[in-house]
């Protein structure tokens, strides 16, 4: 593993948690420890890249809690969440809250190692997305207010001469702002330009 | 016919025990004939034939002869009596076989019915052996006319009373398993008790009976009742057959034989009979409080193990994720302390594991208690976080009263279970009200005289006073899920730590349980442990 992605894992059993850590550790995760929901959400910083692994029965906060307090805090950090004896109505609690695996103790250690890759691509992909999305509202804050207004009737789906009459500008004025759109949102058809306009109305 | 003495022994041993019952018993009999008061000689052909079946009937055939020749000197001279004996061995042995296809593979003193279809079957077939025996000496004038229905009823008698009485001890005494048990039975000073009682009371009731006919003869009941309602049907049997022996030892003594001898015979077969009786009914109370025990000792270990689960699991999972790492460190051929580190830890979580596992090992073996100091707060910290997720589930509100340092003597995951129960039905309860009005209270505090209460209280519709009567007893449940057994495991796990546990009737639930307090906090309270 290259990449910043860390196993932060929540555990109240210390020796589980530094087995875990050890297997991870020389899997060439990296991984970071917590002996409690509390001491995690401290912790807590919103860069944080991975996922979270959390037992459910824990001293203090249980892991359901703390899993539902990192959706309301906006945490982007994928959740697995363990426990010794699942039963189904903690593993429909725990995916309502978008847990992204349930694993029951003793683990099977290969279906921890793929549900943390896969809680690694999910976060990627939701990263991912999140940056390009991040793109697109910079571009579109370097168009000038009237190439807002050129791009917002352009994906309306109208032509350059029933836009011209609108703005009350010409039709090759028209273009000329189009094309300036276009090249400031680095797209070259209008289907580009529909999706990267709809950002900002979000 | 014990196991030690040969197959060749035994039936001249049984000819040669047969003619000492007939020589002892043989008392104020009628006309010089076999016609005796007491008769316990065909019990023990009957044990005879049903352990071997018709191979018995020859040598009983020998017995009968011989104690005709020898006991009475063969007074009905050598055909009839050979003719009595033939048939009287035929009569017994229909009463063997219907016995041993009855019985062959039970025991015929272990429940009331058994006892009554043994009973009925030895009487149904004496009545029928005596009316074959008498007819056939009245028909031969041995017997003088008129006289038959006299003889009849007296041999009836005899040989009912023989066999009942006698029998059930003869029964016992000629198995391994029967020795064993009897002696584990009666092998205790309470026994000398209640024959002395016995011997005591025969002996003060004996010149009454002489002058009085039988008017204190019930005082007989009390050693029997005092036996069997102790020592069940052992008990009652040997006390039954003592007093037998004593009474024929009396009468012989005192040559009391104008008293109505064999009234006294019928009392005695009515007092074996009520002995046997209260001796099984005390045997099968005892039995199903026995398997009932059982039962919940099976249920606590279930409970127990669903508490441990948890503990095991962990050391488990600990283990198994050392082991994987340490397979990738082998695979990157590392051999250096991250290694060894491992596999320390994998050692001592195993540790962790068996420890746990001796835990509900012994809990099987001996319901043994696991005493540590238990911070009352921190065991209702515990349980209700193993509650927390079920409770946000269904919206029950769980109010836990401000922790107090209360330090207990007990057994951690026993209490837990105790908790866990009363949580679980608190929880049942309030799942009829709407959401919003669920709510569950878990209160310890500490009463006088160093004692800790714990309440749980839930909002609940409460019991009334009729559920309360049952609440704790073994197999009532409300539930279509539930043994029943939960309250009952529950307060005698609280009775074994010496406190009390109860429901109170009211208008929500209340179950309460006091623990005596650990005796450094009940002295100065909030000093650490």
């Amino acid at each position: 593993m290259s990449s910043n992605l860390t196993v932060f894992i929540v555990d109240d059993d210390p020796a589980v948690r530094d087995a875990l850590g050890l297997l991870l550790g020389v899997r060439g995760y990296r991984t970071a420890l917590f002996s409690c929901a509390e001491d995690f959400l401290l912790g807590w910083q919103r860069e944080w890249a991975g996922c979270v692994l959390i037992d459910i029965r824990m001293s203090g906060m249980d892991g359901l809690s703390l899993q539902r307090r990192l959706l309301e805090l906006g945490c982007l950090l994928p959740v697995i969440i363990v426990t010794g004896h699942g039963d189904v109505t903690l593993a429909r609690q725990a995916f309502k809250a978008q847990a992204s695996d349930f694993l029951e103790k003793p683990f099977d250690h290969d279906k921890l190692l793929a549900a943390i890759d896969e809680a690694f691509s999910r976060e990627a992909a939701t990263r991912g997305q999140l940056r390009r999305q991040q793109q697109g509202l910079d571009l579109l804050r370097t168009l000038t207010p009237r190439e807002r207004e050129v791009m917002q009737l352009v994906v309306t789906g109208r032509h350059n001469r029933d836009i011209a009459p609108v703005l009350g500008i010409s039709v090759r004025t028209v273009e000329v702002h189009k094309a300036r759109v276009m090249d400031k949102l680095g797209v070259d058809n209008v289907a580009d330009l529909v999706r990267i306009s709809m950002l900002a109305t979000d | 016919m014990r196991p030690s003495l040969s197959r060749h022994l035994q039936y001249p041993a049984f000819v040669g025990l047969y003619l000492l019952f007939d020589w002892a018993t043989y008392i104020d009999p009628m006309y010089g004939l076999n016609i005796t008061p007491w008769n316990p000689d065909p019990a023990l052909g009957l044990v005879f034939w049903l352990i071997h079946g018709r191979k018995a009937a020859l040598p009983w055939f020998v017995a009968l002869l011989s104690a005709e020749v020898l006991v009475r000197g063969m007074p009905a001279g050598l055909p009839l009596t050979l003719l009595c004996s033939a048939w009287l061995v035929l009569g017994y042995g229909i009463i063997g076989e219907a016995l041993r296809r009855r019985f062959s593979s039970s025991n015929m003193f272990d429940n009331r019915r058994r006892l009554l279809t043994w009973a009925g079957i030895v009487m149904a077939g004496t009545l029928f052996n005596a009316v074959g025996y008498m007819s056939l000496l009245s028909l031969t004038g041995r017997i003088p006319a008129g006289e038959w229905a006299t003889a009849l009823l007296r041999f009836g008698v005899g040989d009912t009373v023989g066999m009942l009485v006698s029998m059930p001890l003869i029964w016992v005494l000629v198995s391994e398993r029967g020795r064993e048990r009897l002696r584990s039975a009666i092998w205790r000073w309470e026994t000398l008790a209640y024959l002395a009682l016995g011997g005591f009371v025969l002996w003060s009731v004996f010149g009454s009976i002489l002058r009085c006919e039988y008017k204190h003869f019930y005082f007989l009941f009390l050693p029997v009742i005092w036996a069997a309602s102790r020592q069940g049907l052992y008990g009652a049997v040997l006390a039954v057959f003592a007093l037998q022996l004593c009474i024929i030892t009396l009468v012989k003594w005192s040559h009391a034989v104008h008293i109505q001898f064999y009234e006294l015979q019928l009392l005695d077969a009515m007092l074996a009979l009520v002995g046997f009786f209260i001796g099984i009914v005390v045997d099968e109370v005892r039995q199903v409080s026995h398997e009932l025990k059982h039962t919940m000792r099976l249920a606590a270990a279930g409970e127990m193990a669903a508490a441990l689960a948890h503990e095991l699991n962990q050391p488990l999972t600990a283990l198994s994720t050392y082991g994987k790492a340490c397979e990738y460190l082998l695979e990157r051929g590392e051999s250096g302390p991250l290694l060894q580190n491992a596999i320390g830890h994998m050692i001592v979580e195993s540790g962790r594991a068996a420890e746990v596992v001796r835990r509900l090992r012994d809990f099987f073996r001996t319901g043994a208690m696991q005493l540590e100091v238990v911070e009352a707060s921190a065991l209702i910290a515990g349980i209700a976080r193993q509650f927390t997720p079920q409770f946000h589930e269904h919206g029950i509100e769980l109010v836990l009263a401000p922790p107090q340092p209360l330090a207990i003597n007990a057994d951690r995951l026993q209490l837990e279970l105790v908790l866990r129960n009363l949580l679980a039905n608190a929880q049942d309860a309030v799942l009829g009200q709407s959401r919003g009005r669920r709510r569950i209270t878990l209160r310890a505090e500490r009463l006088d005289g160093g004692r800790l209460r714990l309440s749980v209280e839930d909002s609940g519709p409460g019991i009334s006073s009729s559920l309360a009567a049952r609440l704790f007893e073994p197999f009532v449940s409300s539930k279509a899920s539930g043994l029943g057994l939960g309250l009952v495991l529950s307060r005698s796990i609280v009775e074994a730590h010496g406190g009390q546990l109860w429901a109170e009737v009211g208008s929500h639930g209340i179950f309460r349980f006091i623990l005596p307090l650990a005796r450094a906090t009940a002295a100065s309270p909030g000093e650490p442990q």
